[in-house]
């Protein structure tokens, strides 16, 4: 996995190491029963507060992207599970709002857009 | 022990100074910055915790034991490094070992050497000979080598290179990375501490500005701007320093007090925005 | 005791770099000895010089401003006063075995006869003067600092001359108890041991006291 820190987006260090997780969870960069760095290292190899990546770590188990077992580490936790599963509905949901929303501008009608998604998800399944 | 410092209503009085009403706690395995323009009182907190100055009120506990009644427990695992070196100039290495050595139990000469010989400090040399960063780093050697828990930094980035600096932050950062150590590290160069430090504590004229998390000391302020007319009266009460110029104003408030503000700019706020910002609180009123 | 003795030796190593300079001071007292013909002047001289150089350790701790290092090491001030004094003792006790040794040879050589009473005579004057300026310069470099705590240097001298100059008005035969003492070697290395020591208990006692005052 990698992590990139800006300094500069001044989007704060906690939520980019976050974001970064996560959506290495999402694309299966990082699989389940993978442990994260641990957390002092990770600070000093990135030369952060501890403070900083406990924050970032302790959200991401709040919402059911890793477990923290005390002494062993940050485990991600698998795909499948419930709630990474409605964090993926809901990006799939507001990624559909976008296509509704994109689809009216255009005035494109409800059958149109269900026959793109058909085509779509036909070329997807012969890639 | 989970407190490695405790200060608590630290006081001293001085002909035209005054430290008023001092109290933070660093815990283990933390990195704490102590900031502050000059003369703010940083370098008096540091004496007054080395029993070095006398407090006219307050307590200090180093690794939980009383800096006076228990002096020699608590300093036998201190390390503390000061803007210069306090060894005898004409001292060669392999002389500032035997002196200092002698003092400590657990004193290990072969860390030391092993730590000499990462930081590239020839044994041979005299102390005088050695330049500011590696004497700052003779000072680290000789607290490593006894495995100080505790290690307190007065000002020790203030007449070093830049790239000397980033040794610091990374020898330090390398210190704590087991949990087991501390460091209190007091500087008015705020950069250094922008990301490594945990904690921060801001002295502003001899008092307690502030003392917690670093993240919670950068959230909880905003930099606005925005050109003069837009700064009306009732958004002035709510701001902390400004600094007015031709063409627009730039200033500092509480994240709380943000809402009003929201048709400006609004951007983070550095360390030494804060600081800069709300030592000068004066000029709002020029 | 033991933080005592490193306290000690910390100083040592303070004046190791000047131990050529100490050394020079004990060879003009030789001189003296030489032209007054008198192992008493020479004693005399080299305890009051080896005295003079308790003050290196003060000036060299000040402008490496060291005391930041005292400050900072596992040790009581108090052991830390005493081990300064042990330090100087010590200083002392190798100038004057040092001096008892050298100066006898060099008046044989003139040919002068040093008797065993003028050896513990001037042994007892060398220890007697080298505390007097002691037991005053320390105190007063601890409180004023290496450079103006010289001027504690000047009491033994103010009072050795009152002391010469009411010697003076009191007639030898009516006082028994001086003739007594100064007339038998036994007694008088007895009395400037005793004296020496009461006069360093209350000098030490005075130092811890200052320097645990002291703000740094």
């Amino acid at each position: 996995m990698k992590l990139i820190i800006s300094n500069i987006s001044g989007v704060p260090i906690y939520e980019q190491i976050k974001q970064q997780v996560k959506s290495a969870i999402m694309s299966g960069d990082l699989q389940a029963e993978e442990t994260l760095p641990s957390l002092r290292t990770l600070a000093k190899e990135l030369k952060i507060s501890v403070l900083t990546v406990t924050r970032a770590y302790t959200e991401l188990e709040q919402e059911g992207f890793v477990k923290n077992i005390q002494g062993r580490g940050c485990f991600v936790l698998g795909r499948g599970s419930e709630l990474l599963r409605e964090q993926l509905i809901c990006k799939i949901e507001n990624n559909l709002w976008e296509a509704i929303s994109a689809a009216r501008v255009a005035n494109l009608s409800e059958e149109e857009l269900h026959h793109l998604l058909s085509i779509l998800m036909e070329e997807e399944r012969d890639e | 022990m989970n407190n490695y410092l405790e200060v608590r209503n630290l006081s001293k009085s001085f002909k035209g100074f005054q430290l008023h009403d001092i109290t933070f706690t660093l815990p283990k395995g933390y990195i704490m910055g102590l900031i502050g323009p000059n003369g703010s009182g940083k370098t008096t907190i540091i004496k007054l915790i080395l029993n070095m100055l006398k407090p006219t009120n307050g307590e200090v506990k180093i690794l939980g034991f009383d800096h006076v009644a228990n002096e020699q427990e608590a300093k036998r695992n201190l390390g503390v490094v000061f803007d210069s070196n306090y060894f005898s100039d004409e001292w060669k290495i392999s002389q500032v070992e035997k002196s200092v050595s002698a003092f400590y139990e657990n004193w290990n000469t072969q860390t030391f050497s092993e730590i000499l010989e990462k930081f590239h400090i020839q044994p041979s040399k005299r102390v005088k000979e050695l330049s500011k960063g590696m004497q700052m780093k003779l000072m680290l050697a000789c607290a490593f080598s006894y495995d100080a828990k505790l290690l307190i930094l007065d000002e020790p980035t203030s007449g070093l290179d830049p790239v000397s600096r980033d040794e610091l932050l990374h020898i330090l950062s390398e210190y704590i990375e087991d949990g087991e150590h501390s460091v209190l590290f007091s500087t008015h160069i705020t950069g250094d501490l922008e990301r490594a430090a945990d904690y921060i504590t801001y002295i502003r004229y001899g008092e307690l500005f502030f003392s917690g998390g670093k993240d919670e000391l950068i959230d909880g302020f905003r930099i606005v701007k925005g050109g003069r007319e837009e700064l009306s009266e009732e958004l002035s009460k709510k701001i902390l320093g400004i600094r007015n110029f031709s063409t627009g104003f730039e200033a500092l408030v509480r994240t709380e007090d943000l809402k009003p503000f929201a048709r400006l700019h609004v951007e983070p706020a550095t360390m030494d925005d804060i600081v800069v910002f709300t030592s000068k609180r004066g000029e709002l009123y020029e | 005791m033991n933080n005592i003795w490193k306290s000690a030796k910390l100083d040592f190593s303070l004046v190791k770099p000047y131990v050529k300079t100490i050394c020079f001071t004990m060879i003009l007292p030789l001189a003296f000895a030489a032209i007054n013909r008198s192992l008493l002047t020479g004693i005399s001289f080299a305890m009051c010089f080896i005295a003079m150089t308790t003050g290196y350790t003060f000036s060299i701790t000040e402008k490496n401003s060291m005391e930041r290092l005292y400050g900072i090491l596992p040790i009581r001030k108090s052991d830390m006063v005493m081990g300064r004094y042990l330090y100087m003792m010590i200083m002392g006790f190798i100038a004057l075995i040092v001096s008892l040794i050298a100066h006898p040879m060099i008046l044989t050589l003139l040919g002068e006869t040093v008797g065993v009473f003028d050896f513990i005579n001037a042994a007892a004057v060398g220890i007697f003067l080298f505390a007097l300026y002691t037991v005053f310069q320390l105190p007063g470099y601890y409180k004023l600092g290496s450079i103006k705590g010289r001027v504690f240097m000047y009491i033994p001298v103010a009072g050795f001359l009152v002391t010469l100059l009411l010697i003076t008005k009191i007639p030898v035969g009516e006082s028994k108890l001086l003739f007594t003492v100064i007339h038998s070697p036994v007694l008088l290395m007895l009395f400037v041991v005793i004296f020496a020591a009461a006069m360093y208990a209350a000098s030490i006692l005075v130092s811890i006291k200052i320097l645990k005052n002291k703000e740094m």
